[in-house]
Formats: structure tokens, sequence, C-alpha cells
């Protein structure tokens, strides 16, 4: 795919005792059965083996093995945990840095509310750290027991609870970054009393290719007084999707906002996270409120009146923890229970203006209807962003086929209701072909510029995100990587 | 010699431009730059030209120079109210903004220093807060999506028009704040929030008062700490108290929600002190009084990698020249 992904072992080779004398032996990994592991990301479907995988254990070594790579002229690829859904921590026969050991939260202040920590620091092992004073870190991916804050960072990720408190990009404060070059950067959110350019910002979300964040300082929010989940099935998955749009257009700002098909309840129910989700529901939604005692029975009692109003069947709610933990294992482990039902996963991300929810999930089943393949659909339906997962037999070529152009179509399909390919997942590899559908070719060609400004030899997760036709430098230049 | 930065009008300057400019689409601005750079002239970027110029020494060259204004460039794109999403031409004018979405009970709550006169791309381009910003969301949290002109005539969007995108590199953040130093925005997509059902502005006198900043500030941070968050909170001092009609020492805070949870405010802020209801309008009069002057971040704006954006978004340094203070 890429070409120097024919294993070009000259230029890696001799950095093997470099990196190792900078992370010590055991923390350079060179032999292709140890590297296995390393050749997938929580997509399944992708395979690419690193020619090494390297893991410092602390920020210095990062920025050590930065510059060593940056010596030898060496293109690399950062991973966190590896639960991506897009294939952008894959590496193509060239260097992986594994920043998984990096675990360190290095400084809580509970007055300012900030956390500065590792960035291989587990999403939840930072909010059970800022428990203890009453605070958590809000963006809460799905994976959030596994994926680490660096990884975070490098695709902006969201989660359910985004409807409310803001992505990634929302709740960084700063950053030190390694740029390819070597040279360190400290990044920070513009405060409200300067003026500058918003270089975390564009930092934020840029899928690995700007550079290898080293800490990360991120805002940590207080724990609300009341949560309330509530749980109302729909009969039609047109109701609930009516009643999504309701809810946010009357004012209300849950804290979560989910709906799961009946394709996605049977999956979960059927396997160990089982929710209590009902199995003859076309569609159930998941509404969180959360806040101070004041007002929220007030918000409680006019989201059931406004499902009701849209056709729900019934409208649980849950207080005490447990119940809670439960309504909510079963969206946040659905991905997982969808192995059940098939080896491999195709996740798509798209976002749509929410009140075209119901007839793009029309047009999406027809879609699955047609190419004889199975839709399911659990998603952060306040904010629009839909996951249509189709679990198949990635043996079966023919099946396989009819994935993808099922796909295609569901993108093609978004796009044109005006919507956007990816909401949180990133682009990585998976959504690259759909970029030409989305951006001009100038504004396609701005994006590389913006990542040449970050890494001018192009050298961080080569061949991801913007499609390298697109770069009309990068293609200029005679002999240039791409 | 100070590098505080203060809103003006700024006549004085728009009078000196040598000529001026008026966009009336985003081709018409690609061709303004296209020209400028080809006959190796600059820019100066203006909206309703509420900006003096980021306080810099340039700012003097810079009003000499040909004014490429997008104030006719105005008028709204796209607005779905039901998908709390609005995009408009930048030149729109904040009261413009403020009119459309008001008859569906919306608001972008940014309600930036300064008053309704200024431009939408104005206010993201210079990244202009307000006192809701904290609780609300800043302009880099508002926007959702962008359309330019770089600095070589190219028109580009980033972002989008849904709430939540990560597709490609974040172009949006990188213009928001920029200055119109790395493209001219011709369109700028927000994200909208319902008004609150009950919008509550109290004047708060906090017990052991004293009419000092001193006691503003420790009465605005008990606000800030109370069960009730309140969604903007703003000391007072004696320039201020003077200006507005308050009492120096004083803090002016709004609380917006359901009404159980602005009355809850309400109990909250009378816990801190004596409190008096005031109007909404006592929040014109502050933003007026652009009471957070800002400075030049200088260590960003001279980074390794802020000269390479600049480098290859305006390689000619054509759009506004010497604004962040590097060679004009």
């Amino acid at each position: 795919m890429f070409p120097w992904s024919d294993a070009d072992n000259s230029i890696v080779d001799p950095l093997i005792p470099v990196l190792q004398a900078i992370v010590g032996a055991r923390h350079v990994t060179s032999r292709p059965s140890e590297l296995l592991v390393y050749e997938n990301d929580g997509l399944p479907g992708y395979h690419m083996r690193p020619r090494l995988m390297v893991a410092p254990g602390t920020r210095d070594e990062a920025i050590a093995v930065v510059r060593a790579l940056a010596a030898a002229d060496a293109p690399f690829v950062a991973r966190g945990a590896g639960t991506g859904l897009s294939g952008g921590s894959l590496a193509d026969g060239i260097v992986m840095i594994g920043m998984h050991r990096t675990r360190r939260i290095i400084a809580i202040d509970p007055v300012a509310r900030t956390a500065t920590v590792e960035p291989g620091v587990v999403n939840a092992n930072l909010t059970r750290a800022a428990a203890p004073h009453g605070l958590h870190y809000a963006p809460d991916p799905s994976s959030q027991t596994a994926c680490t804050i660096g990884g975070n960072v490098a695709e902006n990720a969201g989660g359910p609870h985004c409807l409310k408190y803001g992505v990634t990009l929302n709740h960084v404060v700063a950053a030190t970054v390694a740029l390819p070059d070597g040279e360190v950067l400290r990044l920070e959110a513009p405060r409200n009393d300067e003026i500058g350019y918003d270089l975390l910002g564009a930092f934020v979300g840029s899928e690995g290719c700007f550079g290898l964040a080293v800490d990360v300082t991120v805002r940590l929010t207080p724990n609300p007084a009341v949560i309330c989940t509530m749980l109302a099935d729909f009969m039609t998955v047109d109701g609930a999707a009516e009643a999504v749009s309701a809810i946010i257009a009357a004012g209300i700002v849950p804290a979560a906002l989910e709906l799961i098909d009946a394709g996605t309840i049977a999956a979960v129910e059927a396997s160990i996270y089982a929710a209590g989700y009902p199995t003859d529901a076309a569609a159930a939604l998941i509404v969180e409120v959360d806040g101070p005692v004041a007002g929220l029975d007030d918000d409680v009692a006019a989201i059931e009146a406004i499902c009701r109003n849209n056709g729900a069947r019934t409208v649980r709610t849950a207080t005490d923890p447990a119940e809670r933990a439960r309504l909510w294992q079963g969206r946040k482990k659905a991905f997982g229970a969808m192995g059940r039902v098939a080896a491999t996963l195709a996740v798509q991300d798209a976002v749509v203006p929410r009140t075209k929810l119901a007839p793009i999930l029309r047009a999406i089943a027809e879609i699955g209807r047609r190419h004889a393949i199975r839709v399911c659909n659990v998603f952060h339906a306040g904010d629009g962003n839909l996951h249509p997962n189709i679990p198949y037999n990635g043996d079966d070529p023919d099946e396989s086929a009819r994935v993808q152009a099922a796909c295609r179509e569901i993108m093609e399909l978004c796009i044109a209701e005006g919507g956007t390919i990816t909401g949180e997942h990133g682009v990585g590899l998976d959504k690259l072909p759909y970029m030409d559908a989305l951006f001009s070719p100038d504004s396609l060609d701005a994006m590389c510029r913006l990542r040449d400004a970050f890494d001018p030899s192009r050298r961080a997760n080569p061949g991801k995100v913007v499609p390298v036709h697109r770069c009309r430098e990068w293609m200029a230049a005679p002999g240039a990587r791409p | 010699m100070t590098e505080q930065v203060r809103r003006a009008d700024d006549p004085g300057a728009m009078a000196a431009a040598a000529t001026t400019t008026h966009a009336d689409s985003a081709a018409d601005v690609a061709d303004a730059v296209r020209s400028a750079r080809n006959s190796g002239t600059a820019l100066r970027i203006v909206g309703a030209g509420r900006w003096s110029g980021a306080g810099s020494p340039a700012a003097g060259v810079r009003a000499a120079l040909p004014t490429l204004s997008l104030a006719k460039l105005s008028g709204v794109v796209a607005y779905v109210p039901a998908d709390l999403t609005l995009t408009v031409r930048a030149g729109t004018t904040l009261a413009e903004l403020n009119a459309v979405t008001a008859p569906n009970n919306q608001w972008c709550p940014l309600l930036a220093w300064g008053d309704d006169e200024g431009t939408v791309g104005a206010t993201f381009a210079t990244a202009t807060a307000g006192p809701c910003a904290d609780a609300l969301g800043r302009p880099r949290d508002i926007a959702l999506g962008v359309e330019f002109v770089d600095g070589t005539g190219a028109t580009v969007r980033g972002g989008g028009r849904v709430v939540k995108n990560v597709a490609g590199f974040d172009l949006t953040r990188l213009m928001v704040g920029a200055f119109g130093t790395l493209g001219v925005i011709t369109e700028l997509t927000l994200r909208l929030r319902a008004k609150p059902q009950v919008d509550l502005s109290l004047c708060v006198q906090p017990a052991r008062h004293r009419p000092d900043s001193g006691s503003a500030r420790l009465g605005a941070s008990a606000l800030l700490k109370a069960v009730i968050p309140p969604i903007a909170c703003e000391p007072i001092d004696a320039r201020l108290g003077a200006a507005m009609g308050l009492n120096p020492g004083c803090v002016i805070v709004r609380y917006g929600g359901n009404r159980a949870l602005v009355d809850a405010g309400r109990a909250c802020a009378e816990a801190v002190g004596s409190v008096t209801e005031i109007g909404a309008g006592a929040w014109s009069k502050l933003r007026a009084l652009d009471p957070h002057p800002r400075r030049i971040d200088r260590a960003t704006v001279a980074s390794s990698v802020a000269r390479r954006i600049k480098q290859r978004f305006d390689p000619s340094g054509v759009l506004n020249p010497g604004l962040f203070g590097e060679p004009a």
C-alpha cells in the first residue's frame, strides 16, 4: 500500500540498538511473532504489521525516541491502547511507538480542576483517580476502560456524555508535544486574556499526524449531585428518532441520549452484557439527565412526556447506581456483544442533522435489505452521530463485497443529507476513501499544508487522514515521500 | 508601548485606508486576495471595522493598506432551528444573527465583548469571548465549520454543519483566533442553544462587602463554587461600577434554566450577599466596557509551527501583515 512498506529494513534495523539504549532491550519488540498483537486496532478487517514496536516508559524516553527516529529519517506511528476504530494506529512495515507504558498521573489539582497525565493513562483510571475529589474526566468513549488519554487526544474522542459536556477538544487545556523533527513544544488552549493561534485546537484530533503528545493536561468536571437514567422503548424506530429531536428542540440538554435498535438489542441481550432491554421493541432510548437536585425532576417529567407523545411503550427510570450501571453496560459493550453475531464488524461513525435521523435510519435499513446484510444501530442520537454496525463473515468474499458496497452507500447518503463521515472515530485508513466526497481538492490541500507545518518531513503516521493524491506540494516534489 | 488590546471604533484607520473593497461573495474575496498577491500588495481585512488591530505596533502601517471589507458579505445561508445549527456569511452582524434566532427562542450565547454591530466573522476571527463563554462555550467551542479564502486565493472549507465532526484536520480551530492572518473567513456554521426557560440576572452585594475589586472577586468565586452554576458571573470593580451605575465591589450574576433551577440559583446568590434583580441590559453595558483586555501570546505566534503555518497559508504575506508583530 505504501511505497516504504516493502520492509525497507536498511532504515529501521540500525535503529534497534539505538532505541534499546533509550528504553531498555525488553521494550523494543521486533520479532514478527511478537508483533502480531500490534497488527490490529479495535476495528477488525485491517491488518498491518509494524517493523518494530518501541515502548518508552517516560516522557523523556518518548522524546528521545522521537529524536532518534528524526535522526534516522524514519517514519513512525504512535499507538495508545489500540482501541481505535478507524485503523489510524496501524503501522505498515514502519516503527510503532507504543505509549501504553506511560501511565503515570503526574498531578491532580482539585482546586483548578485539572489533571496532568502521561498519554498512556487509561481514560477510566483518570476518572477513578479524580473521584476522591468529587471530580471526573467527562469524555467517555465506550472503550473508556481500555483506551488512553493520548489516543483520545489524537482522535478528539467522543462518547455518550459528550452531548452535554463536549468532546475531548473541549477538555484538553494543554499538551507537551514532541514534533516529528524532535522539537518539544508546549501547546495551550488560548486563555481568556490572550490572543494567538489555537495550535492546541489544531493538534487535538490530528490522528497522530502532527506529532506525539508526551504529557496532557485536561479539565476535570465536578460530579453531578444527581444522575437519573431513563430507558424508553418504542415499537417503531421513527418514534424513537422523533423523540430525540423533540427532546433537544425543547431546550433540554440531557447528559446523554442514545438510541439502540432491535438488532443491537438482540445481540446485547443474548450476550453476557444483557441489560434487560425489551427484545420485542423496535428501538430503545437511553436518556440520562444529571445536575443539581433543583430542576431535575422537571426535566425528567418533560422527557417522559415527550417520549410517550412519540409512541414510547414504557419509560423506566433508574437512579440507583447498580440499575444505572446495568442500563449503561449494554450500551457500552454493544460493539463487543456483536462478536456473537459474526467475527468481523464494519463500524461506521457518520453524523447527520438530528432532524433527519428518522428518514436516514429508514434509508439505511433499506440499503441493508438491498445488500442482504444485517445493519445494527447503536448510537449517540442526541448528536446525530450514527453507528450503523454491520457484523459479517470477513472470510466470505461475496458478503464482504456486499458490506463494502453498503458502507459506501450509507456514507454517500449521510454526506448528501448534509452530514459528515466521522464524528468521533477519526478518518484513519477506514474513512480515507470518502474524504474526496466530503472536501474539495483545495480544502484537502489546505489540510495537507497544516500537517506539513507540524511535520515538514512527513514522517508521523504517513498515509492517514488525507488521501495522498490530494497533497499537491507532496505530489509535486519528485521522489517525495507520500 | 502597551501591548494591551482594546476594542475601539477605528474611523481614523478606515479613513486613512488607501482604498476599500467590499466583497459580496467568497469569489470576490478570492479575487481580491489573488490580485493583491499578484501585485505584491497586502490587505487589511475588516468586518464592521470594530477592532483597532490587536494592539500591534504595526497597526498604523496596516491602516494605510488597501482594505478588504466583509461587511456586505452577510445573511443566513442555512438555519434549521430544530438542529440548533446556523450557517451565516461572515459579514452578518451579531444583531442580525440575534434577530434570526430569537423568534425560535434560540441564541448563540456568546454575547461577545463589544456590541452587536460587530460581525460574526470578526467575532470568531478574533476569538472574542463574552460573559457566558466559560459556562456556555467559547468561540472555539461554538464554531462547527468554516469557509475561508487563504493567502493564495484558494477557497477552503473545514469542519461541517453538524454538531460533531472529526473528519480531516481541524481548519476551523485554526481560523478561530487567527485574526485573519491565515485566511479571510467568509462563512461560519455555529452551534446554537435554546434560550433558558427562565433567565435571571442579579446584582449581588457580598456580605462583609467592601467597595473594592477584592471583595467582588471573592464574591464571584463563591458564586462560581455554589451548588447551582451561573451562566455568567462578573466582578464589578471601580471603573465598571462607575460606568454601569453599580456599587464597586459587587458581582453581577446570571442564572438560566427551568424555574426550579433558577430559584435555587437565586438562593445560592442570597447566601453570598444581598441580592437585587437587574435587567439583562446590564450585560450589554458590561460588554461595551470590555472588561477583559487581551495581550498577544508572543510565544505561540512566534513558534516554529506558527511560522510554518503562516508561510503555508499566506506565503506572500497578503493577509493582515504585521498584526501579530511579525515583520510586515
